[in-house]
């Protein structure tokens, strides 16, 4: 599981055997079964997660319909972030899609390590500057991209993700009504939606 | 540049205190960092970065306003406008180093404190605190981006108008309406209504 993580961070930064035994001596293995709740909009988020295996989502309702702002599987993080680092209640609940294993550390266990090591502190800084751009990038894809580009980029970064979570939890989180998910879906099996050229 | 930094001292000052509220900051450790930052003065409407372009610099606001915008089947939707002490940059094309989708335009005469993609590195590299100060302060932008992104989602229009006026009372005085409604994803029409709404008082409860 840990070696999982390892081959994760490495992509952001180099740490030698002796950074990563500070980081998983503090790691937590969590188990959680299906439609767990994790957090629960208006608590505060304490955990960083790393998924190793399953798949999470996390929410928000408006009125009485659910926004789903990011579903995360197997290798990919997931935290309130914003309530993580600021200490402030959660805006979401986040909840298991699958039974789902991760991989966790507190806020106060991450600062502790942070102040102790100067390349977990980069790593920290690197893998937030990442939430930045995925939240930039997400900004710009709302706004450039209509629904039927939306779609093939998920499905083509995505391609499980279309078998392993349910429909309309795809259509919430890709701003799109579900009727016209499943349009597109049909579509794409039936080869008429071609993929983008970029 | 036609200025030597020393002529910023008011702007300097209010840099220092600004990184002050993220990482304790000595007189000393701040002019450390100055060799670092480069002055950029421009005038009103000018394109600090295009399409297409790659993004050099993160830029702090010393002065003006600015605003950045995604030019969209012939709209420029705005999504971030700038006043002094925000970091305002193409961030995607900055660290991806890739061309910007993104345009930056001065709306007032400004003048920025920039660092290039390097002095930043090598500044991270020299000095641990401002690793920290990174992080934190990334962590800050990535709360505000949060906040945004959620008020957007799940405040209604009205909402967003007096929620935007509240917090931001001067840009409505310096940033033309139709930037703002734009930012706030409001139609012209109805920011001006709800603008003389406001004037009126007939505000109602929040």
């Amino acid at each position: 599981m840990l070696e999982l993580l390892r081959q994760f961070v490495s992509e952001f930064v180099s740490l030698t055997d002796e950074d990563f035994t500070i980081l998983a001596e503090r790691i937590v293995v969590r188990s959680f079964d299906k439609r767990a709740e994790l957090l629960r909009a208006g608590e505060v988020e304490h955990y960083m997660n790393f998924v190793v295996k399953g798949l999470v989502r996390m929410y928000f309702y408006k009125g009485n319909t659910e926004v789903i702002l990011n579903i995360a599987k197997e290798r990919e993080l997931i935290s309130s972030s914003s309530s993580f680092f600021s200490g402030k209640p959660s805006n979401y609940t986040i909840e298991t899609l699958e039974p789902t294993t991760m991989l966790s550390l507190t806020r106060d266990h991450l600062e502790e390590i942070y102040q102790r090591n100067s390349r977990i502190e980069r790593l920290g800084r690197q893998m937030t500057t990442h939430f930045v751009l995925q939240k930039e990038e997400w900004e710009y894809e709302c706004i450039r991209l209509d629904a039927r580009e939306r779609f093939i980029h998920f499905i083509e970064r995505n391609p499980d993700l279309v078998q392993r979570v349910p429909q309309k939890y795809l259509a919430s989180y890709l701003n799109m009504k579900p009727e016209t998910f499943s349009r597109l879906k049909h579509l794409i099996k039936n080869n008429k939606v071609r993929p983008i050229k970029s | 540049m036609s200025n030597s930094i020393a002529s910023y001292k008011d702007a300097l000052d209010r840099l220092h205190h600004y990184l002050s509220r993220f990482v304790q900051l000595s007189k000393q450790e701040f002019n450390v960092f100055l060799p670092y930052i480069e002055i950029r003065e421009f005038d009103k409407k000018v394109k600090v970065i295009d399409t297409g372009e790659v993004e050099r610099y993160l830029n702090i606001v010393a002065w003006g306003v600015v605003r950045k915008y995604l030019p969209v089947r012939n709209m420029e939707l705005t999504v971030q406008l700038a006043s002094e002490g925000h970091i305002i940059h193409s961030e995607l094309s900055f660290f991806y180093r890739t061309p910007s989708s993104a345009v930056i335009e001065t709306l007032e005469p400004t003048v920025f404190f920039s660092i290039t993609y390097d002095s930043l590195q090598d500044l991270y590299d020299r000095f641990p605190k401002a690793e920290r100060l990174g992080r934190l302060i990334i962590s800050d932008l990535f709360i505000k981006k949060d906040d945004r992104f959620f008020d957007q989602l799940n405040k209604d229009t009205r909402e967003r108008f007096l929620e935007y006026v509240r917090t931001h009372p001067q840009m409505l005085q310096r940033v033309p309406q139709k930037y703002i409604a734009s930012y706030l994803n409001i139609k012209p029409e109805t920011f001006s209504r709800l603008k003389h709404l406001l004037r009126q008082g007939k505000r109602g409860p929040a």
